[in-house]
């Protein structure tokens, strides 16, 4: 029969790969250098070492592969989507801030249970994220971008808790960061039973899997609940991710690959893929977990073995993005029936403008001071100007620089997703940082500006790149932004786990502030802000076709390559401008463009204007509570932008819900 | 609005970094304002910092505006915060110390900033006398240490069940043991002063050593401990060769490590009274 030779071929290609495992595991084995002091008391401990330490690591690496394997297959059979996974879908960092929040606010928490207080962190984010995505019927590019969003906001919440309370910080760097050592069977113990159930729950559910698979008539009409059974799939498969996520940090992208590699292998049924994917998944944590041991000193490993994965993970989501298609046409939720349009524009954008410049002269004035709450005037005004001004302007610029890149990536890729903060550039300023503050010793203002420039702009070009050549659509430049800044990120978090003054510099610049900006910032601000959005208005008329999608666009005869090119260029040019003024967190540039298209500005270059606007006064507001609400503490603006951002896309999904209904 | 108050002889100061802070306070000068006060209190405890000083804030986002308004007539700040320099400037003349840098020892460093602080201040004597102190603090404490039998400490902090972070032979921690005559038992280089994560099994390598706890301490690293095979079979934990100490600021001057030398005796004495009732 095929089946007999389908499967014997696999089995055989199998065989290399868990040689390769097993040599590396040998390795670490033989490899290990000899402990100090007298030898009879060494030879009891290193017995410990190997069959307490060494032999749990080496089986919590396979374990907790092949659960990642086996959940990152279930999430993309079940939401038919192949970049699926505990990563991509913002249950790694939905647990992250859980734990922070029980951390610092409730240790009583953690200590009772990690795995309780983790998985209730993934529940809620992915719930959140598919909710964002149901409108878009679970389109792939879309619940990825939730995803990312979401990760986005949990994110900056967590810097902000961190920040503020300082203490245990360490315990979650190390475990935001994913490492793999044990000292004890505690953590194999309690994985084991979980990745059984888990295997056992996939194969009792191996009919309705397949038949979600097809799409939903043809599953509905052979009689499958689907709701039930999705729910159902999605649960288990969130349990093991999170599970994992509690027990030994987050590792990045090894329920993304080991699908892939076990297609690649050969598998190609279901059935199959349910044995090959944990397989891989397993084999690969567990070369890479090897490799960081042996490339590592004696006592410290070369990186942690949850970022190394990220650096595989990252690539490998780029190159799967060349093969990617968006399933749902590109279409702006607002243009559709029932909004408002504006009978006049242009006058509203200059009401607007005045509601803006009002806004800016109450923050100017309005402050507190040592003898409480106080309207500066006079010699008092004069005195704080300098300090004031700056980060009001340096707000204002880059909410407006934002919301614009938000505008061009929204109009751009027909995804109302799709903010600048996902296109990687502003994560390539973090990992520029991050470079500087290891190679240089003592860092100053030009060498942080540098070491962020040179970053965003290695991205940005690598961005261009892709999205230059053919065949690459603005889908596929959401992916690949979406790996870029998942491939810094990767290295941004091994720098934050290194516990000295670095980490707490790279946290400061990660938690957006606009305290430390002075002149300088100010006019590169203003400048920036004149020289990349105004001629924007240049190209309004393509931000007025583009979203009708490829075919209008080719047929009304849209320059193919520039019309692409040119607001994507703009986009990742302003973010990465923008990200260095206050750092990467803000979500203004995703709900900027919102505001806008909300309050009725429809055409590309209204809305553009409208959400320049918004964004500027978001973030000047964002910037003005930063400063009074815990006075003289400051709150970093990234969690106000969160604040303000979270709220919003829970409303925007509420929405959604009722049009579905 | 309180006016400043001032040092005996010399100018009114603020101070951004706590290295400065505690070098200050324990020369008897209070500066006008400072920063994290609420942190500073909880984490390098000593010495107590007066009411009259003004909160800057978080260290990393520091009050510009508060700043302004206390009127320093000098502000002292490290090297890590030289991106605020320009911005500081506008208030006052800045003086930058650098103790924690690639290649810096931070006691000697920790050592002239005081007298450089006492000259700038006016209060020479006062900082030569507590050089003095500080010598003869440690050399007090050294006659202190012989329950420790002549073995290295491994000073560390825990950051969860799995991982610790080491205070390595250029840290603060390192140079007051050295000082004290204690070898440190991590050996390898670590990045100015500390390095992170480790993994516990690394304890392995140091079974001689007396593993001295920093805070904080994870709520629930004790408790998973506890019941570990691997961690209980250490010849260290085996002969209860542990000093648990209380909360140090990792990143101080001179006061930070008499504060560390202290706490280290005081735990050996309270282990010693512990064994033997």
């Amino acid at each position: 029969m095929a089946r007999g030779r389908v499967l014997q071929r696999p089995a055989l290609r199998w065989l290399l790969p868990a040689a390769l495992a097993l040599v590396l595991i040998v390795a670490v084995i033989a490899s290990r250098a000899p402990l100090p002091g007298d030898p009879a008391v060494n030879a009891a401990l290193e017995r410990i070492l190997l069959w307490h330490s060494l032999m749990p690591r080496f089986v919590t690496a396979l374990i907790s592969g092949a659960a990642l394997g086996l959940s990152g297959l279930l999430f993309q059979q079940v939401l038919r989507n192949p970049i699926a996974d505990a990563s991509t879908l913002g249950i790694a960092s939905g647990a992250q801030l859980a734990l922070t929040v029980a951390t610092v606010y409730a240790p009583a928490l953690i200590a009772a249970s990690r795995e309780t207080t983790a998985l209730a962190g993934g529940l809620v984010a992915v719930a959140i994220v598919l909710a964002l995505a149901w409108r878009r019927k679970l389109d792939p590019v879309t619940v990825v971008l939730s995803g990312m969003v979401i990760s986005l906001i949990a994110a900056a919440l967590s810097a902000t808790i961190v920040l503020a309370k300082g203490e245990y910080v360490l315990s979650l760097f190390i475990w935001g960061a994913g490492s793999l050592n044990q000292q004890s069977w505690d953590a194999p113990l309690m994985l084991v039973p979980r990745l059984v159930l888990g295997c056992v729950a996939a194969a009792l559910l191996l009919r309705p899997l397949t038949l979600l698979a097809l799409d939903d008539d043809s599953a509905r009409s052979l009689g499958l609940a689907l709701h039930g059974a999705r729910i159902l799939v999605l649960l288990v498969a969130v349990w093991l991710a999170a599970t994992v996520t509690a027990e030994v940090g987050v590792i990045g992208f090894v329920g993304l690959a080991a699908p892939m590699i076990a297609r690649a292998a050969g598998a190609r049924r279901l059935r199959d893929l349910l044995i090959a994917a944990p397989f891989a998944g397993a084999l690969l944590l567990s070369v890479t977990d090897s490799a960081v041991q042996l490339l590592g000193s004696a006592t410290a490993d070369l990186a942690p073995t949850g970022a190394a994965t990220a650096l595989i993970g990252g690539p490998l989501l780029l190159w799967m993005s060349r093969r990617m298609v968006q399933t749902v046409p590109p279409q702006l939720d607002g243009t559709r029936q029932g909004m408002a349009r504006l009978r006049r524009p242009w006058l509203a954008i200059a009401t607007i403008g005045c509601g803006l410049a009002l806004l800016s002269v109450i923050a100017l004035v309005l402050g507190r001071g040592p003898g409480g709450w106080s309207l500066a005037t006079g010699a008092l005004f004069a005195d704080l100007l300098p300090f004031r001004a700056p980060r009001i302007i340096v707000a204002g610029t880059a909410g407006a620089m934002l919301a614009a890149a938000g505008t061009l990536m929204q109009r751009l890729t027909g995804n109302p997703l799709a903010g600048p903060e996902v296109l990687g550039v502003s994560a390539g300023g973090g990992l520029g940082l991050a470079v500087m503050l290891l190679l240089v010793p003592a860092i100053g203002p030009l060498t942080m500006l540098a070491g962020a420039a040179g970053g965003s702009f290695a991205v940005l070009l690598v961005m261009l790149l892709i999205a230059a050549r053919p065949g690459y659509g603005p889908t596929r430049l959401l992916l690949a932004g979406i790996a870029m800044g998942a491939l810094c990120m990767a290295i941004v978090s091994t720098v934050l786990a290194q516990g000295d003054m670095r980490s707490y510099a790279l946290l400061l610049w990660l938690s957006g502030s606009t305290n430390r900006v002075g002149a300088f910032e100010a006019w590169t601000g203003l400048v920036a802000c004149l020289l990349l959005v105004a001629p924007l208005f240049l190209f309004s008329r393509w931000l007025d076709i583009l979203p009708l999608g490829d075919g209008v666009s080719r047929a009304i005869g849209l320059p193919r390559i520039a019309s692409r090119l040119l607001p994507a260029a703009s986009a990742a040019l302003l973010t990465g401008i923008a990200s260095l003024l206050i750092g990467p967190l803000s979500l203004v540039g995703l709900v900027g463009p919102h505001l806008a298209r909300l309050s009725g500005f429809v055409q590309g270059r209204h809305q553009l204007a409208a959400s320049a606007m918004l964004g500027a006064a978001v973030m000047v507001l964002a910037d003005w509570l930063s400063r009074i609400v815990a006075f003289p503490y400051q709150v970093p603006v990234g969690l106000f932008a969160a604040l303000i951002g979270g709220p919003y896309l829970i409303w925007l999904l509420s929405r959604g819900a009722d049009r579905n209904g | 609005m309180a006016g400043p108050a001032r040092s005996a002889a010399g100018p009114s100061v603020a101070t951004v970094d706590w290295a400065v802070l505690e070098t200050l306070l324990a020369l008897g000068i209070t500066p006008v304002a400072a920063t994290e006060l609420l942190q500073f209190r909880e984490v390098a405890v000593e010495p107590a910092v007066p009411a009259s000083v003004a909160d800057l804030g978080l260290r990393g986002t520091v009050n510009f505006e508060m700043l302004r308004l206390v009127r320093p007539e000098l502000i002292f700040i490290s090297n890590f915060y030289a991106s605020s320099e320009a911005r500081l400037r506008l208030i006052a003349p800045v003086e930058s110390f650098t103790i924690y840098a690639r290649g810096v020892e931070p006691f000697a460093a920790a050592e002239q900033m005081t007298l450089a602080l006492g000259r700038r201040l006016g209060a020479e004597e006062a900082a030569q006398r507590y050089l003095t102190e500080t010598s003869a603090e440690f050399a007090a404490l050294r006659g202190r240490l012989g329950a420790l039998e002549g073995r290295p400490v491994i000073p560390i902090n825990l950051g969860d069940a799995r991982h610790f972070r080491v205070f390595g032979a250029d840290s603060m921690f390192g140079e007051a043991l050295a000082r004290l005559g204690i070898a440190n038992a991590w050996t390898e280089s670590t990045s100015y002063s500390a390095m992170a994560p480790i993994g516990l099994e690394a304890l392995a390598r140091v079974p001689e050593a007396w593993i001295a706890l920093i805070p904080p301490t994870p709520p629930d690293a004790m408790r998973i401990l506890g019941r570990s095979a691997f961690w209980n079979a250490l010849p260290n934990i085996a002969a209860r060769r542990v000093l648990t100490l209380d909360a140090i600021n990792p990143y101080g001057a001179l006061p930070a490590a008499r504060r560390f030398a202290r706490q280290l005796v005081a735990a050996l004495d309270h282990r010693g009274a512990a064994s033997r009732g």
